[in-house]
């Protein structure tokens, strides 16, 4: 009977909207997220497309990482009340239903099964071959890319790094009226400039009067590393990056 | 006599946006979006500067196009406040707030897109179906009449317009099953006088045009104001897609009258005539842009056009007495339609409206335009419109049973290109489409030239009698172009994207301009 009578409560209190008390998901089964995906369908994909990975509105859920949904507690009340200045509304949904679609977006993001290979090696890998070396300077960040790439995603990005390069790592290269060239990494663009980090580490607004010529590189100056590691090592190197999801300890 | 005072005023409305103030939501009942003041021009907009912000406190999105009239400037404020300021300093006389419910059903964002005004009383929907009249002078409430059941999906976003003696509003909804339609309001007690329905009823012309019970849930929902022309009395008012969605096949037939403009009598709510841009829609193209009303010579013959850029990419010339289609020309990239016939019916490709494994079709969900404002200036003869070109959708069909008050839309989209930009960073990729300000020969809807930006926008489109064009995008800029050649004179980063349309007016014999940017209305003039 009590577990009746928790889900109602917890939405009780979250109407009142001053809770200070940090609530769990009382609908957290796997039954529960079979009935979210249900509803997740109906009500969401159409701005979050059928996968959860984003559409044409809606950002991507699969990833682990939210703006507003931090707890969820905050994802149910971004569910049922809407995010003020953006174009999710809030649903009209009992309560039942929207602690099941936190409960199935919170599972686009979990891995399937414990990773093959061995964590610690990774670790031991990627100190040896100064992984670190770019990844604290530049690079993208490594300490929540579980939170970021699948197990697929963190493995294609070690053997072909090009094969998805993020937007905001995008290289532009220019011509300026000068006759002088810049290099950097796009950090931002509109009609009338183009901001970048340069290779001299200068952040630079560049106007497009300026620039004669340009182009834009979708590549990473990652290295491969399909030769230098075998298979095993790369399970053990996938493990170790899958250990990382930006938790703090 | 009266009757006769009431058509010239009107007339004088229709003509052209004169004088100093700014009254109806487009500007003028021939929604041209046109201006007559030419004390800004070419050579002096370079000394433009801000000569007040107001700030909105509400962080919904800030649609609100304001009206000027009787030297005071009246806006909304999300959801549903209206504010009475002084147009020359922004400073605030009065606040109406009206109490929502805690839950209201918009699809897409707690907006407001602004407010009717005659005799002294200003008029809102609210986004819990009612409609408010407020004195323009003290701020309080006169009525207040309930239009609709929020409850089942049904909202009042846009601004409503005055024709005569009756106030006119239309409910959105579209994406969650309502049935929509268009009602009078009696402008001195609320009372309504006729409502006209979207989605006609068994018995009812049209009714035919929907498979089974399908019209139950119809869609065909209003969100954007309509137009008038006094000598034909005739309302026009663009009505919005077919539900669900992106599952057409739940729903055979022409779904009349969603994706049409439809022509009304305002004294009775009698339908005069409809045409139909995209029947049967399978992408979400709701016809809800602005009629644009001119008087131009077609093939040898004086006539009242109608000008329409639609969501579906296509560019269409109609006779607005009878509704006769006379031209259709695509104006960005489309896949969907083969052609018009002459007709003006699109000949469907076959194999581009939604699947369960996803189609690629061009134009996108947003389509090739969509509710922002165009522009019409009968100086330079050029149609203005903002475009997103060369962008496309994937389109996925599902099947999803109706449930009150929430989203029926049978399927969703993906796309690289967001109807709204998430990030305030731009980190777009050039190959995903893009955005630009286009003139067009309106009579051929060929381009004569056109502004790139670097990204789309929502901004609305003001042309001036001096050829000037003024606009804000989603980039935060604010600018102004050469209405002739499109040539950059003057830009100003104000740091938020632009819903809305900018107008202009005159008070103490200085022209201003106003735009909602962000959160904040800007209003600039000359430096002194």
């Amino acid at each position: 009977m009590w577990i009746r009578i928790i889900p109602f409560l917890a939405t009780g209190i979250l109407a009142a909207q001053h809770s200070t008390t940090k609530l769990g998901n009382p609908y957290a089964t796997p039954d529960d997220r079979m009935e979210g995906a249900v509803a997740f369908r109906s009500q969401c994909a159409s701005c979050h497309g059928p996968d959860g990975k984003g559409g044409a509105g809606g950002p991507d859920l699969s990833r682990g990482q939210f703006k507003t949904a931090v707890s969820d507690e905050a994802m149910f009340r971004v569910i049922t009340k809407g995010v003020p200045g953006t174009t999710m509304p809030g649903f009209a949904l009992n309560g039942k239903s929207a602690w099941q679609i936190v409960t199935y977006i919170r599972g686009l993001n979990a891995q399937s099964g414990p990773a093959p290979g061995d964590a610690q090696r990774g670790s031991a890998l990627f100190t040896e071959l100064k992984c670190g070396g770019c990844h604290t300077r530049g690079a993208p960040r490594l300490d929540d890319a579980a939170a970021r790439l699948t197990r697929a995603e963190l493995r294609q990005a070690l053997v072909d790094p090009n094969a998805q390069v993020a937007p905001e790592y995008w290289r532009w290269r220019g011509t300026l009226s000068d006759g002088s060239s810049v290099e950097g990494r796009r950090l931002n663009e509109d009609t009338f400039s183009v901001q970048i980090l340069a290779r001299d580490g200068r952040l630079r607004t560049l106007t497009r009067d300026r620039i004669r010529a340009s182009e834009l590189e979708q590549r990473s100056p990652m290295p491969s590393f399909s030769q230098k590691l075998n298979g095993q090592d790369l399970d053990h190197m996938v493990a170790y990056l899958e250990s990382l999801r930006g938790e703090s300890k | 006599m009266k009757t006769l005072f009431l058509a010239i005023t009107a007339a004088g409305v229709l003509a052209a946006q004169s004088g100093a103030d700014w009254t109806t939501y487009h500007g003028s009942y021939n929604s041209i979006h046109h201006s007559t003041l030419n004390q800004l021009h070419p050579g002096n907009v370079k000394d433009l500067e801000i000569k007040w912000a107001w700030q909105a406190q509400s962080l919904e999105k800030f649609e609100t196009t304001p009206l000027v009239a009787g030297g005071v400037m009246y806006i909304t404020e999300a959801p549903n406040n209206i504010i009475a300021l002084d147009p020359a300093t922004g400073r605030e006389y009065w606040v109406y707030e009206h109490k929502l419910p805690e839950v209201t059903y918009p699809c897409c964002g707690k907006v407001n897109r602004g407010l009717a005004i005659a005799n002294g009383t200003l008029y809102m929907g609210t986004l819990d179906m009612k409609l408010v009249a407020v004195d323009a002078a003290t701020g309080q409430k006169k009525w207040e009449t309930k239009v609709g059941d929020y409850e089942k999906g049904y909202a009042l976003a846009h601004a409503p317009l005055v024709i005569k003696d009756k106030v006119i509003v239309g409910t959105a909804g579209g994406e969650l099953g309502i049935r929509g339609y268009l009602a009078a309001y009696d402008a001195k007690t609320g009372e309504q006088i006729w409502k006209f329905k979207t989605i006609p009823e068994p018995g009812e012309p049209g009714n035919e045009t929907w498979g089974g019970d399908s019209w139950k849930y119809g869609g065909g929902s209003i969100w954007l104001t309509g137009s008038y022309d006094p000598e034909l009395n005739l309302t026009y008012w663009g009505i919005g897609n077919p539900g669900p969605d992106w599952n057409p096949a739940v729903r055979p037939g022409d779904n009349l009258y969603t994706d049409s403009v439809i022509a009304l009598d305002p004294d009775s709510g009698k339908l005069k005539w409809h045409f139909q841009f995209t029947p049967h829609d399978e992408w979400d193209w709701d016809a809800v842009q602005t009629p644009v009303l001119v008087d131009r010579e077609w093939k040898g013959r004086q006539r009242k056009l109608m000008l329409w850029a639609n969501r579906n990419g296509f560019y269409y010339v109609l006779d607005r007495a009878n509704g006769e289609f006379l031209h259709g020309t695509p104006f960005v990239k489309q896949t969907w339609a083969e052609k018009l016939d002459a007709k003006g019916r699109p000949v469907k490709v076959p194999g581009k409206g939604p699947s369960a494994q996803g189609t690629l079709t061009y134009p996108g969900v947003q389509g090739g335009t969509n509710w922002f404002a165009p522009s019409f200036h009968p100086g330079t003869n050029l149609f203005y419109l903002n475009t997103w070109d060369d962008y496309w959708s994937l389109y996925f069909a599902w099947d999803q049973k109706y449930e009150q008050g929430k989203w029926y839309v049978g399927g969703g989209v993906k796309a690289d290109l967001a109807p709204t930009r998430r990030s305030r960073l731009n980190r777009r990729d050039p190959k995903a489409g893009y955005g630009a300000v286009r003139a067009l020969n309106w009579s051929t809807g060929e381009k004569v030239w056109e502004f790139r930006m670097g990204d789309v926008s929502e901004g609305g489109l003001l042309t001036t009698a001096s050829n000037l064009l003024i606009s804000g995008n989603r980039e935060g800029h604010f600018f102004v172009l050469d209405a002739r050649d499109g040539r950059l004179l003057f830009r100003k980063y104000l740091g938020g994207q632009t819903a809305a349309s900018p107008i202009t007016y005159m008070v103490d014999g200085k022209q201003y301009i106003s735009l909602a940017i962000g959160h904040t209305l800007f209003t600039l003039g000359l430096r002194e």
